[in-house]
Order: C-alpha cells, then sequence, then structure tokens
C-alpha cells in the first residue's frame, strides 16, 4: 500500500511521540509532587490513584528513595526525643539518656 | 522481623534496641494494600495517643517483635524529624551522632547494614595504629 501523504503521516506520529512526552512529563511531576508530602497526604494520593500507574509506568523507588531522603546526614547529631515506652507502665524513654553509654538502634515501622 | 529479633539477642547486651511504632503505612482509610486485605491485616489511621498505644501493641504481638517499643506522638513529631515512614533503620552512636541511616522504606530496609555498622563501631581500634602514618 502506498502511503498517500508521507508528511502527514509524519506530523501525525510526532504529535502522538509528543503527546505521549508530555503526558509522562506530568504524571512523573504529579507523583513525585505527591510523593514530597506528608506520608498522610501521600497514603490520600494513593488512595485514589492505580498503584500500577505509579509503580509501573515511572522510576517510583528511585523517585521515592529520593523524595524521602530526609535532612538527617551520617555523623549528625541525632534529634533528641522523648517517648513512653509501650509496656512500660507509663516509663518515658529519651535517646540522650544513651550519649556516652551505649549505641542505639532505632527501628521505625508500624504494623501495615 | 526474624533479621531483627536475632540481632537484637545477639547485641542486646552491648546496644540500645527501639522499635519506634510510627503512623501506618497502609491503613484502611488511605493507601489499603491488597496483600493486608487477604493477610486480615486490618487497622484505621491512629488519630489519639490511645489508639496509637492500642495499635503499637497489636503491631508487637502479631509480628512477634522482640525488641522493646517506643510509640510515636499523634503530631508524628519523631516520624518527621527521621524523615522515617513507612520504615527505616538508623544507628546511633555512643556519641548520639547518626552512624548508619538507611534508606527510606520499604527499598532502604537492610538489617545487614545495622549489624555491619554494629560491628564497626564496635569494634575496638586496633593497639599502636592511632597517630601512625601509612607507610
Amino acid at each position: 500500500m502506498r502511503v498517500r501523504n508521507p508528511r502527514r503521516v509524519m506530523k501525525w506520529v510526532l504529535f502522538g511521540v509528543l503527546g505521549l512526552a508530555g503526558a509522562y512529563a506530568v504524571l512523573f511531576g504529579v507523583v513525585l509532587t505527591a510523593m514530597l508530602q506528608t506520608p498522610g497526604r501521600f497514603g490520600q494520593f494513593m488512595k485514589r490513584v492505580p498503584a500500577g500507574l505509579v509503580w509501573g509506568a515511572l522510576p517510583a523507588p528511585r523517585m521515592w528513595l529520593w523524595a524521602r531522603r530526609g535532612d538527617l546526614a551520617p555523623g549528625a547529631q541525632a534529634p533528641d526525643f522523648t517517648l513512653p515506652r509501650h509496656g512500660g507502665g507509663g516509663d518515658r524513654v529519651t535517646l540522650s539518656s544513651y550519649r556516652d553509654h551505649r549505641p542505639v538502634v532505632l527501628v521505625f515501622g508500624s504494623y501495615t | 522481623m526474624p533479621a531483627l529479633n536475632r540481632l537484637y539477642r545477639d547485641y542486646r547486651d552491648r546496644v540500645e534496641f527501639y522499635v519506634v511504632y510510627i503512623e501506618e503505612a497502609h491503613p484502611i482509610d488511605a493507601w489499603q494494600l491488597s496483600a493486608n486485605l487477604t493477610d486480615d491485616v486490618l487497622v484505621a489511621t491512629t488519630r489519639t495517643a490511645d489508639e496509637r498505644y492500642q495499635v503499637a501493641g497489636v503491631c508487637v504481638t502479631k509480628l512477634g517483635i522482640e525488641l522493646p517499643a517506643l510509640v510515636d506522638e499523634p503530631d508524628n513529631r519523631v516520624e518527621r524529624a527521621y524523615t522515617a515512614w513507612p520504615d527505616r533503620l538508623y544507628v546511633i552512636d555512643r556519641h548520639g551522632a547518626i552512624a548508619h541511616k538507611s534508606a527510606a522504606g520499604p527499598f532502604g530496609f537492610k538489617p545487614a547494614d545495622v549489624e555491619a555498622t554494629l560491628k564497626r563501631i564496635l569494634e575496638p581500634a586496633p593497639e599502636g595504629t592511632q597517630g601512625s602514618l601509612p607507610h
């Protein structure tokens, strides 16, 4: 079959490629902006967006590691805190109380 | 969790360990995972200190956590200070400085890196090496 107007076909192919690139850039920007929000807001965002679109179409793990890199660097002083101990009958633990005594391992996480 | 329980048993005589229970990663009222539905792991976002304390207890029991647990405040102040959500590992040395900070979870949650750091910071400096120049 002979293409009647190759220039016109090329134009539509170009529009298609540009459209896809634009849509990808918008998706990338929206998801990265969501990742930079508080966990609660990001959770609400992910509730409304198909997870396959985020984790399948984008380099989402790398975006996530960048968005959640945080301000603390190795060698910096760890921010102090005092928190209640579960099952401790009202006991509270202060991180700085271990300074000059023992290293501390902190495992942050939740049930889900 | 088994890897962290083993680390805890191996090092607790020299190192303090704490699980810090923070804001839920996949509560039923936000980004719920189908795997959690299948496993009947259904928890709503905790709004008060009492709710958080209660779910922390369920978490410790169901996941078989042997480490002592602390509970972050409902304003998530410690999570924010450490950019800890959804999970993250830190080692604080005896001077109060950060010796190891994992990458953000779930991708960066690697207990083996914690053990490598503990071995490094607990190891005494070899005698006669301080202040010497390499040949």
